[in-house]
Parts: structure tokens; C-alpha cells; sequence
């Protein structure tokens, strides 16, 4: 009894490898298609209002930036406040700009605050009530003691800028730099927009003098809003001129609008060439400030019905999410576009979830596309703009402040009005995955519409992965298709032929052509990668004429075998016939070959690749669906071959006689009686030969260019699932988007391959039923 | 002519032409592999081309062909090797620009260790004061000690200095152990003997080394002088040169010997410069190995299913499932095995076995990774149907009397299967097997992510404990072929190897596939009359 249980366990072992295969992995799958989570939450008081808040790489330290001037370091571990600094800048002068000589600075010594700040990775730019500009830069320094990672923070002031002598306050500021130049552009309370740029010129003789540019640009904003012109600026500074007659230079007018436009957000790109504004009417201005002294408007696009309350740009500064005064959330990028005088034009790529109320700031994550947004119903909203979800949803019941999303991306913090600070630390593997990331055209990052893109894989960090399956699938489908285009008529007919016509005697073909089936397909992709395609791309209009001198062989050998008196033909009168062929059908090759050249000449007007390309507009790749086409089909016709062949010869011997009794020829017979009494197995055989073109690796991967275009060109070559599997597994980290992508890659190769071959066994075992009955 | 039509006998000429087809494809994809494959070791004769601006080519002619869009023009693509000095292998010759063509007689070939073949004329020994002419005999003498002083070289580097570093390697991990344990006096005192221990090793590597370097500075002395083909002197040290022959004096039987050595050489040898000369034995090796190993895991498997659904199963449900998993996972695409393989066998049970057994190696995995084990496995369970499917047609060739009979002796059901069935039943098993085997070994997608490597360091097996190594990655004839042809960084002069190892895989495949044949045939019959 218990070998009993051995033998079933035993035997059942097949469905457990069959069901292990499946879920496997499946499960590596499945958290592809699940949202972030919310691993940890934790809450913590601060001593006051924070107007900016930081956190470091490993989220063990936070700072808040109050608007007194002081910046307090918070463990994360325990909520204790570890240090304090006050921004010598604010009050006192310590460092003082060079301006300050020849402008006296009507400056209060005390009670100065700071009123707008922005920050540019681990340097701050904070905006102070008296129209100056401090920079404070934060870093954290880790080391390492007795293994216990200790961070440890590192502030440092550099020089103060004076954007107003006035003490006029500055209500928002951007600002961008690096090791020689700065650019900063503030709204100033007055309405005024300043851009201030300090650059060092390089000369021959390394660092020279530091260029400072301080330029009021209102006029780029204003003088278009007042006057609602809707075409951008045709010729950049030359308009701006005409437009400063129109209005006048002093910003009080301005203010005193009844329409007044109020500038509601800024956001200056990383290249500091770029510089966006927000108004409260929800327009949004592209103003170039390439040449600092000579800023020009690129475009204005209206952007929502409300005012833009957040600008922020995702990783890469290509992407611009806004956030507006009615909690909606886009992305906007600049798109090709031949309409517009530069060539490009602003458009919204992505919709996000909406909040409910004024979305205040936007986060955006260092590793990819996403980013996170807060409102001032305490709503915060972690989304990813590739696959326009929004991952995570949660709320504070308060009214909240300020943002800031771990560099990591796996932490988000924010305070609210009470002085709380709130750390959510997040677990966020796969945002870039929907399905319609993997199954629809997306618009990624610098392309003209949504598309169908296979790419996963770049050479920058702020690369943006495209992971579209859909190419790759018609990949699949396209060498599947040409594939079986030479191998179902082939294999069929041969197997009519062997079959019913074949004499007995040379039944020794059929197993021949069953070796052809045990050929290792690496043998088939070599010969047709490194044979097949540099001689097809020589002799190609001889393929082309080949099929009609076949056809015409057959015919010639057909009459001469009528014309040959029977004498001598003897029993070999009948089923003899593809013996006879041989020689026919290899003076067809013959003969097409040597006459290639002259049907090129006369029909092709002497290059066959130049006359696809004018007349047909296709493009000749030496490695193409057709070389694929011919190899795979070599694949498959032995499959297709054995299996419909037996499908024939199974069917009973009484229907075929019954036929040939009642006067009809044999081929009357075997088309009219044995194919349709057959077509339940042939048509299995063609599922199975499906089946092994669908998940045919090697061929594929030598046989095309593995170019992931969606075309249906013959000439082209493409990428199938089963091949991109094989090229970019052996790269894909273990548990990353890729590594699971590719498992679904092959999920979908096992389903497909199961669904048709679990079709084909059924017809094959109702087949069976019938055939029995006869 | 409609009554030539009416009789159908153009349809069935047209059906007999797709026949004719796909006999034409076998035959000529054969005939081309063999011409290609067996070809390449013949030695050819070395053509000296005078061209019209008077410059002389050295080589061996490696195509003909037309130009493309000219009326009778021709150009010949030839082998002019030397590729350290030309830096090309190959180079085009338009035929309108030959002179004259003639075959010197004296012209050698050599075949190097590094920058494959040279051609020209040996001129002589390099000496201090000059040169000293040297016949082709007198070199057989410096060629011998040479070839001598290559196998000792090899043997230290290989065999000393591996079996050091390999030992060096087990004592560092153990120190690492050591350290990861609670330390107390019984640890201090193993780690000092493994340090001892390592400090011996590191001796005698030092002093391998210095032998080393005597017999590579030995090495450097003799050097001949070869008259290239343009003047140009080139000073060849002896210990580069692998072989000398003259083709243009060879006769057939001296050809026939070259290309016997040369065969023995591609099976026996192990590859050189990046795969493209040399042998291919530790493809063969790797690929008869994973074969072994898979039918060790198959075999059991599919005979289990088999038994099952011939001798247990009644037509219920489970059958009906087994029958269908059986059918599908004869239809599942390779790379699906091989993505379950990579997955499964590679990163969730290799995995655990490192941190179970390994840890001290982390983060380094040891069976964490592709290896012939797990490449071994996931064939196997790719092969089931075929081991399925030949054992249930076994098994069904064994009559019900002899069943009956063991039963009516007093036989159990197990007794009589294990017995008398099982034994009766071996050719289809032994068929299945060979089959499954065959399949495999010509099987490349799922190797790719499980293990293969283009140039694996050693082979699975050697002489350090315990001798097979299963976590080793491994060469594979069919990998071979594909990472030749398509990854080598110099296809054009790789692509004769790739036809002889493609000749090497299709004989494999062939061969077990036609044994299986004939395996199903002769053991069935002899089976079922000896049982009479």
C-alpha cells in the first residue's frame, strides 16, 4: 500500500512541477502590481513653526529651519534635539556682499525672519524679510564607531545677498548653483520679480573675476498677463521691448491692478536655464535666463483655473509637476513641437490624483520619477509620474507646512501648524508598474506623444525606465506569424503527401524529417545569423523569383514524367514523385540564382535595397523577419509535420476506400475526405507548432537585431519576449523592476504556451473519441 | 488540360514539392555544416599574389566571389593572418589587381599561441652577432624543448599554483569562520594553525613564482626570424610558435596526418585566444557532464509519472491532470525553465543553502549562483515528457500475460512491477532517456541564466576534495557556438570554429538520437522474444 502512495505521490510530482512553475513565478510577479506601504510612522514635537525642514540619506537625522534663523538637528531614533544653530547671516553681518559698500543697507540689526526658502539638494537659499538672500549649506558626515553608524551634521554660511536695498521682504525665492555659478530668482513683496545671478568666468588662465547680474524681469510676466496675449513671444527680447512701452516700470502700478496678477510660485530647472513662474490666474511662464542679462519669455500656457500654488521638477529637471489652488496635479514637460516659434512647447503629460485643497509643496525623489504632494487639508499624496499612480494617500488632520522626501525616496517627512513633525518611513519597490505602464503607450520624458517603449536601461541616473511590454509582445507575435506562414503550408502538404501519395517504400522520409525536429535551434540561429542573412542580403531578388521557378519545375517535371512512355517506370509509377522532384526542384535554385541579378536589374532598378527604400519605403536590415521567418519555420515544420502526418495516417482506411469506391481520384480523397476528417489534429499540430514559435529563444536572439520597434517590415528585425528574457536577465538585480518584469515576461510565455497546448490536447483527445466511433 | 487538373496530379506534384522542400533544407543545412566543419583543419595551400603596384600578399584564399553590381569582376578574399602586424586577419583582393599568382614552395605556416597564424619564410636562428639560417628540420628540435617548457609551465601554473590558491581560498574562509564564532581558547588556537598554515602556502607560492619566472625568461631566449611577405623581418620567439608546417609541400598523406593532429587537437584541446582557436574539451566536458547529471534527476522522475499513469492510475481526475501537466510541460518554452531555474533553484534554494552552509563565504555566494547543478536540474524537469512518454510506450509493450503470470505465481502488484515490468520495460526507459538527453544537450536558452559561462576557469571535476564540484559554473558546446559567433570580438576568424563545434553538437545530437532509434527497435524485439 505504501508503494501505492509512493508511485501516485510520484506521478502527481509532474502537476506539482507544473503548478510550481506557475506560481513561482507568479509570486515573483505579483509585487509588481502592489502599491507602496507604510512601514513605520512616527511623530515628534518641535519647539516652533518650521518654515524648511531636511532629513539625511539613512533617515537618522532631521533638521527644521524656524524662521528666526535657528536650525535644529533631531535623532530620529529618539525625537531629542541633538543641536542647535542660529544663521549668523540673519542679524548680524557677517558676511556681507560686496554691494553693501556702495548701497547703505537699511537694515533693522535684530528681529529680522525669514520668510521664503528653497532648497537645492544640501544648500539653502533662504529669502529674509529685509530683501536679502542667506545661504546656508547642510551636509551630514557619517562615521563609523565600533560599527554604529554615527551622522553627524556639518553647517556652513556662505555670503549674504542683497536683493533690495529697500528692505523690501521676499515672498517666494528659487535658486540653483554649483561650484562657479548661482542663479536665484525671488519674488519680493513688492510684486517685483529679481532674477540675480553670480557666475565666475573662466578664463585661459583658470577661475577669473565673479560675474554678478541682478535684473528685474516683472515686466516678462506681468506685461503679458495685463495684456492676455495668447501667442508666445516671436522673437524673444526684441517683443519685450514693445512690451516695457506698454507698461509702465514701476511695479506699484502693478500692484494696484484690479486684475492684479500675483506671482505665486517659481521654479528654476537644475540647468538654471529655465525659470518657471506661477500666477494666480494659473497661467505658467517659461522664461529663459540662459543669458542672465537678457532673460526672455518662452511661452506662457495656461496651466489651471486656479493659481499654481507648487512648482516643483522631477529627477532629471525635464519634468515639471504643478500643483494648484484647487489641489489638482499635473506634469508638464516641453514637447517637440513645430507649431511653436523655439520649437518646443509646454504640455501636460500626466494627470495625478487630485487633492481637495491648495496643494502647498512638492518633494521630488532622487531615485525615479516620483514625487510626493501635500495640501493644506493634510493630505499627502506620494505619487509616480511614469505610471501617473498615486501610490500612497494618508492624512494629518492638520494643517501642514513643509515637505521633504528622503533621498532615499523611502521616507517622507512633513510638519503641520502645531509644531509636529511627522516621519512615515515608506516601502516602495516597484512604483514605475501598472498595467498600463506594461501594456499602454506612456508618454515618457522627451518624446513627441504616448508610446509603446522597450527600454530598460540607461546610461544616467535620472534615466526613466521603459518598461512596455507591448513591443516585445509584437516581437513575438511578428516572428511567430512570419514563421508560420512558411511552416503551416509546408508541413501540412508534406504531411498530405507523405501521408496518402508517399509509396510505402520510402515511408524511411518520415522519420528523417522527425530528426530535423531534434535539430538544436542554437545550430538553426547560427546558420541563419551568420550563413542565412549575409547570403540573403546578396541573392535577395533570387528569393523573390524562387517560388515561381519552383512552381515552374514542379510543372516541367510534371509533363516530361506524362510524356515519359511508362515503360521502365514499372511499380514506381505512383509516390514517387518528390524523389523525381530533387533535380527539378535544384536547377529552380539554380536557374533563380543565376538570374537574380538580371531581376534586379530590370525590375529593381539595379538595387534591390535602394528600390524598397524609395518605392516601398522600406529599410533592408541584414538580420530580418524573413531570415527569422525561414530558420523558425525549419523549427517548426518537423512538428507540424509529425504530428498532422499522424493525424492522416490515423484516419480509418473504410472512409478513404469508401471515397476511391464511389470514383473519386485520390487527391478528390484526400482533400474532400482525410483533411477535413483530419482537421482536428492539424489543427493541434498548428497550436503546437504556435506553442514552440512563441517561446523559440535561440533563433530569435541570433537571427535579429533584438531592436524593439513595433513594424510590420518584413525587412526589419524586432524583439521577442523569449529573447529579451535571455539578454537582460542575466543583468537584472535580483527582486528589482526588471528582474520581475522579466518574470512576467515569462508568465506570459508559460500562459500563452499553456492555454494552446492544453486547446491542443483536448482536440487531440476528442479526435481520438471520433476516430474510435468511425 | 482541365482533365490533367480534374485527376488532381498537379495538386499532388505540388504536395510532393513541399516534401522535396524540406528534404532539400535537411539535406543541404547537413551537407553545408559538414563541408564548413570538416573543412577548416585542411591544411590549404599559401598563395602568393604579385599586385599591379607591385606589392606581394602571403595567404591562404578564403572566398571568391563577384562584386556586386559589376559585369565579370572578382575579388578574393584572403587570409593573410599576421594579424599583429596587420592588425586585420582578412583582407580583400580585387582579382583586376593581380599580376601574377604562383605557390613558393618554401612558405611556412605558423601557428602561434597569441595573434593567430603567421605566414613567410623562415629565415633563421636570431643570435647575437646575426642571424643563423635554420632548415625547417633543425627547428623540430627547438619546437620539441619548447613544447616541453610550455607543459611545465602550464603544469605550475595550472596544477602548483591552482592547487595553492585553492587551498589559500579554503583557509581564508575558514579564518573567516573562525572570526564569526565566540572566541575562546580553543578558537584562538585554530586560527593560529590556520594562519601558520597560510603563511606555509604563501611561501611556496613565492617560491613557485620565482621558478616561474625562470622558465618564462628561458623562455624569451631562442627566437627565429621570419621574412614576411612584404621584406619585413619579424623576430618570433620559439615559445610562441605552436606549430610549423609548409602546405605547399605537403602531400596528400602528410595532409591527412596534419588534419587527423589537428581534429585530435579541437576535441582534446582547450581553448585559445577567446574561443576562437584551439579546443573546445571543456564544452564537451561541461555539456556530457550536465547530460549526466540531468538524466541522474530525470530518469526517476518520469518513471515514477509513467508507472503511474500506465500501471496505477484509473481514468480519474489526477490522471487526466498528470496527463495534461505532462503535455504542458512538453510544450513550455525553454526560457520559461530557465527563468524558473534562475529564480527558483538559483536565488530561493541556492540562496538558502549559502546562508545555511556557506555563510562564512557571504557575500560571495556559493551555490547562490548559476552553476551545473541547478542547470543540471531545471533540464530535468524540462525532459520529463520525453522520459514520460518513451517509458508509457515501454510499458505498454510489455504483454498483460507476463503480468499474469507473476501475479498467478503469488507475485504482489509491487513484486511483479518491480520485477518483471520494470526490466521488461527498459529499452523504452533507456529510449527516453537517450532522448532527454539529446534534447539537452542541445538545449541553450535556459542555460544561459543558469550557469553556462563562456570560459569557466576549471573544470566540475578535479583533484581537490570532493572532486565534483556542483556548484561550478561550466562550457557547453551549444553556448559555445552562440557566444563564438556572436559575442567573439573577431567573428570573421572564428566563424570556421563555430561551423566544427556545430558539426561536434549536431553529431552528438544526431547520434543519441539515431541510438535512441535504433535502441526502440533492437531491445524491443530482442526484450520481447527472449521473454517468450
Amino acid at each position: 500500500m505504501a508503494a501505492h502512495w509512493v508511485i501516485t505521490l510520484g506521478g502527481a510530482a509532474t502537476v506539482f512541477v507544473v503548478l510550481a512553475l506557475f506560481f513561482f513565478i507568479f509570486l515573483e510577479v505579483y509585487p509588481l502590481l502592489q502599491g507602496a506601504k507604510v512601514t513605520k510612522e512616527n511623530t515628534y514635537t518641535l519647539q516652533d513653526k518650521a518654515i524648511s525642514i531636511g532629513v539625511d540619506d539613512h533617515q537618522e537625522v532631521a533638521f527644521a529651519v524656524y524662521n528666526n534663523g535657528n536650525i535644529e538637528f533631531i535623532s530620529l531614533s529618539n525625537g531629542e534635539v541633538f543641536k542647535k544653530y542660529q544663521i549668523a547671516g540673519l542679524n548680524g553681518s557677517s558676511v556681507t556682499h560686496q554691494d553693501a559698500t556702495n548701497f547703505p543697507h537699511k537694515t533693522n540689526a535684530q528681529g529680522n525672519y525669514i520668510t521664503s526658502v528653497s532648497q537645492d539638494r544640501d544648500r539653502l537659499a533662504l529669502g529674509t524679510n529685509d530683501g536679502r538672500i542667506l545661504t546656508v549649506s547642510i551636509n551630514f558626515s557619517e562615521s563609523f564607531d565600533n560599527e554604529k553608524r554615527i551622522i553627524l551634521p556639518e553647517i556652513s554660511e556662505a555670503e549674504t545677498v542683497i536683493v533690495n536695498t529697500e528692505g523690501i521682504g521676499l515672498n517666494s525665492i528659487t535658486s540653483r548653483g554649483d561650484e562657479s555659478a548661482t542663479v536665484t530668482a525671488v519674488h519680493t513683496e513688492d510684486g517685483k520679480l529679481v532674477l540675480i545671478s553670480s557666475e565666475v568666468e573662466r578664463t585661459l588662465f583658470g577661475e577669473g573675476e565673479r560675474k554678478e547680474i541682478k535684473k528685474d524681469i516683472t515686466d516678462l510676466v506681468v506685461q503679458y498677463s495685463l495684456n492676455q496675449i495668447t501667442p508666445p513671444s516671436q522673437e524673444g527680447g526684441g517683443k519685450l521691448e514693445t512690451g516695457t512701452m506698454l507698461v509702465s516700470h514701476n511695479p506699484i502700478h502693478v500692484t494696484e491692478q484690479e486684475n492684479k496678477i500675483e506671482i505665486t510660485s517659481l521654479a528654476l530647472d537644475l540647468f538654471m536655464e529655465n525659470l518657471y513662474v506661477g500666477t494666480s490666474s494659473g497661467e505658467l511662464f517659461h522664461i529663459n535666463v540662459r543669458d542672465r542679462s537678457n532673460p526672455y519669455l518662452v511661452e506662457k500656457v495656461r496651466v489651471s483655473d486656479k493659481a499654481i500654488t507648487a512648482l516643483g521638477f522631477l529627477l532629471g529637471d525635464v519634468s515639471l509637476v504643478t500643483g494648484d489652488a484647487g489641489g489638482g496635479v499635473n506634469v508638464w514637460m516641453q514637447v517637440r513641437d513645430e507649431m511653436s516659434s523655439s520649437g518646443w512647447a509646454l504640455k501636460k503629460v500626466h494627470t495625478l490624483t487630485s487633492h481637495n485643497a491648495k496643494v502647498i509643496a512638492v518633494a521630488s525623489s532622487m531615485r525615479d520619477k516620483g514625487f510626493v504632494t501635500i495640501a493644506t487639508d493634510g493630505t499627502i499624496h506620494l505619487n509616480h509620474a511614469t505610471s501617473e499612480q498615486t501610490l500612497l494617500n494618508f492624512e494629518t488632520k492638520s494643517i501642514l507646512t513643509t515637505l521633504v522626501f528622503s533621498p532615499k525616496a523611502n521616507g517622507i517627512l512633513v510638519t503641520d501648524s502645531n509644531n509636529r513633525l511627522f516621519q512615515w518611513i515608506i516601502s516602495n519597490p516597484h512604483p514605475e508598474t501598472t498595467l498600463k505602464t506594461l501594456f499602454g503607450p506612456v508618454w515618457y520624458e522627451g518624446y513627441e506623444k504616448p508610446e509603446f517603449i522597450w527600454q530598460s536601461t540607461g546610461g544616467t541616473d535620472d534615466f526613466e525606465p521603459k518598461l512596455s511590454l507591448v513591443p516585445l509582445i509584437f516581437g513575438t507575435i511578428k516572428g511567430t506569424v512570419y514563421a508560420l506562414i512558411i511552416a503551416v503550408p509546408i508541413g501540412i502538404l508534406a504531411a498530405l503527401y507523405t501521408s496518402q501519395f508517399l509509396h510505402n517504400s520510402l515511408k524511411i522520409i518520415k522519420p528523417v524529417i522527425e530528426i530535423m525536429a531534434a535539430l538544436p535551434s542554437v545550430i538553426l540561429g547560427f546558420l541563419a545569423g551568420l550563413w542565412l542573412a549575409p547570403l540573403l542580403e546578396r541573392i535577395f531578388p533570387a528569393i523573390i523569383i524562387m517560388p515561381f521557378f519552383i512552381t515552374l519545375s514542379i510543372v516541367i517535371a510534371l509533363v516530361i514524367w506524362k510524356i515519359l512512355p511508362v515503360f521502365g517506370k514499372g511499380w514506381y509509377r505512383y509516390g514517387t514523385e518528390a524523389l523525381v522532384l530533387i533535380p527539378f526542384l535544384i536547377g529552380a535554385v539554380y536557374v533563380s540564382l543565376q538570374l537574380g541579378g538580371v531581376f534586379e536589374s530590370v525590375f529593381l532598378g539595379g538595387d534591390y535595397r535602394e528600390w524598397f527604400s524609395n518605392i516601398l519605403g522600406l529599410r533592408y536590415d541584414q538580420r530580418n523577419a524573413v531570415i527569422v521567418g525561414i530558420a523558425m519555420g525549419f523549427a517548426v515544420i518537423p512538428l507540424i509535420f509529425t504530428i498532422s502526418e499522424d493525424a492522416m495516417s490515423n484516419v480509418p482506411n473504410s472512409l478513404r476506400s469508401a471515397s476511391l469506391a464511389l470514383g473519386a481520384t485520390p487527391w478528390q480523397t484526400a482533400v474532400r475526405i482525410v483533411l477535413p476528417t483530419a482537421s482536428p489534429g492539424i489543427f493541434s499540430a498548428v497550436m503546437i507548432g504556435f506553442g514552440r514559435a512563441v517561446g523559440e529563444t535561440m533563433i530569435v536572439l541570433m537571427a535579429t537585431g533584438n531592436t524593439p520597434i513595433m513594424d510590420w517590415n518584413l525587412f526589419n528585425g524586432f524583439r521577442a519576449l523569449s529573447a529579451n528574457i535571455a539578454v537582460e536577465i542575466p543583468e537584472a538585480p535580483f527582486g528589482g523592476t526588471l528582474y520581475r518584469v522579466l518574470f512576467l515576461a515569462a508568465l506570459l510565455l508559460f500562459i500563452t504556451t499553456f492555454v494552446v497546448n492544453t486547446l491542443a490536447e483536448m482536440v487531440r483527445q476528442r479526435m481520438r473519441l471520433r476516430y474510435s466511433k468511425l | 488540360m482541365k482533365k490533367i487538373f480534374r485527376t488532381g496530379n498537379p495538386y499532388i506534384w505540388l504536395t510532393a514539392g513541399t516534401l522535396t522542400v524540406c528534404l532539400l533544407m535537411i539535406c543541404g543545412l547537413i551537407v553545408l555544416i559538414m563541408v564548413n566543419g570538416f573543412g577548416i583543419f585542411w591544411p590549404r595551400r599559401i598563395v602568393q599574389f604579385t599586385l599591379q603596384d607591385g606589392t606581394v600578399a602571403l595567404g591562404e584564399i578564403a572566398k571568391r566571389e563577384s562584386i556586386p553590381h559589376q559585369k565579370n569582376a572578382y575579388r578574393t578574399k584572403l587570409k593573410v593572418g599576421n594579424r599583429d602586424v596587420y592588425g586585420m586577419d582578412f583582407r580583400w583582393i580585387d582579382n583586376a589587381d593581380i599580376v601574377s599568382q604562383d605557390y613558393p614552395v618554401h612558405v611556412l605556416a605558423f601557428e602561434r599561441r597569441e595573434w593567430g597564424n603567421m605566414y613567410g619564410f623562415l629565415k633563421g636562428l636570431r643570435q647575437d652577432d646575426g642571424v643563423k639560417p635554420l632548415s625547417l628540420k633543425g627547428m623540430v628540435p627547438l619546437l620539441k624543448e619548447s613544447q616541453n617548457l610550455y607543459k611545465k609551465i602550464r603544469y605550475i601554473e595550472k596544477k602548483e599554483i591552482g592547487d595553492i590558491s585553492y587551498r589559500m581560498e579554503k583557509s581564508r574562509l575558514e579564518l573567516k569562520r573562525l572570526m564569526l564564532l565566540r572566541p575562546s581558547e580553543k578558537v584562538q588556537k585554530k586560527v593560529s594553525v590556520v594562519r601558520t598554515s597560510m603563511d606555509n602556502l604563501e611561501k611556496t607560492y613565492r617560491e613557485k613564482e620565482d621558478a616561474l619566472a625562470g622558465l618564462y625568461s628561458k623562455a624569451r631566449e631562442k627566437e627565429v626570424v621570419v621574412l614576411l611577405a612584404d621584406g619585413k623581418e619579424k623576430i618570433l620567439p620559439v615559445f610562441q610558435i605552436i606549430r610549423i608546417y609548409a602546405p605547399n609541400e605537403m602531400g596528400i598523406l602528410a595532409k591527412m596526418g596534419f588534419y587527423t593532429t589537428k581534429f585530435w587537437e579541437f576535441i582534446w584541446e582547450e581553448p585559445r585566444e577567446a574561443n576562437t582557436e584551439g579546443g573546445v574539451f571543456p564544452a564537451i566536458f561541461g555539456t556530457v557532464m550536465m547530460v549526466l547529471i540531468m538524466s541522474i534527476a530525470v530518469v526517476p522522475l518520469g518513471v515514477l509519472t509513467a508507472v503511474y499513469l500506465k500501471e496505477y492510475a484509473s481514468d480519474n481526475f489526477i490522471a487526466r491532470l498528470v496527463r495534461i501537466s505532462v503535455s504542458n510541460l512538453a510544450g513550455v518554452p525553454s526560457i520559461v525553465f530557465g527563468v524558473f531555474g534562475l529564480g527558483f533553484f538559483i536565488y530561493f534554494i541556492g540562496g538558502g543553502v549559502d546562508r545555511l552552509f556557506f555563510s562564512e563565504a557571504l557575500p560571495t555566494p556559493t551555490f547562490g549562483t548559476g552553476g551545473i547543478l541547478w542547470a543540471s536540474l531545471t533540464l530535468a524537469l524540462m525532459t520529463v515528457p520525453v522520459v514520460v512518454v518513451a517509458t508509457e510506450e515501454g510499458l505498454s509493450a510489455v504483454p498483460m500475460s507476463i503480468r499474469e503470470g507473476s501475479y498467478a505465481l503469488g507475485a504482489t502488484k509491487i513484486e511483479t512491477l518491480w520485477k518483471v515490468v520494470i526490466p521488461q520495460a527498459t529499452p523504452g526507459i533507456l529510449t527516453g532517456t537517450i532522448l532527454a538527453m539529446a534534447r539537452a544537450a542541445g538545449e541553450v536558452a535556459p542555460l544561459m541564466i543558469t550557469g553556462v559561462v563562456k570560459l569557466a576557469p576549471s573544470l566540475p571535476i578535479d583533484s581537490h576534495f570532493p572532486y565534483i564540484h556542483l556548484e561550478r559554473k561550466f562550457m557547453h558546446l551549444g553556448f559555445h557556438i552562440y557566444d563564438v559567433g556572436f559575442q567573439s570580438p573577431n567573428v570573421e576568424a572564428a566563424i570556421p570554429m563555430v561551423y566544427t563545434t556545430t558539426l561536434v553538437l549536431l553529431f552528438t545530437v544526431l547520434v543519441l538520437n539515431l541510438t535512441a532509434i535504433v535502441v526502440r527497435n533492437k531491445l524491443k524485439r530482442w526484450y520481447s522474444t527472449g521473454a517468450m
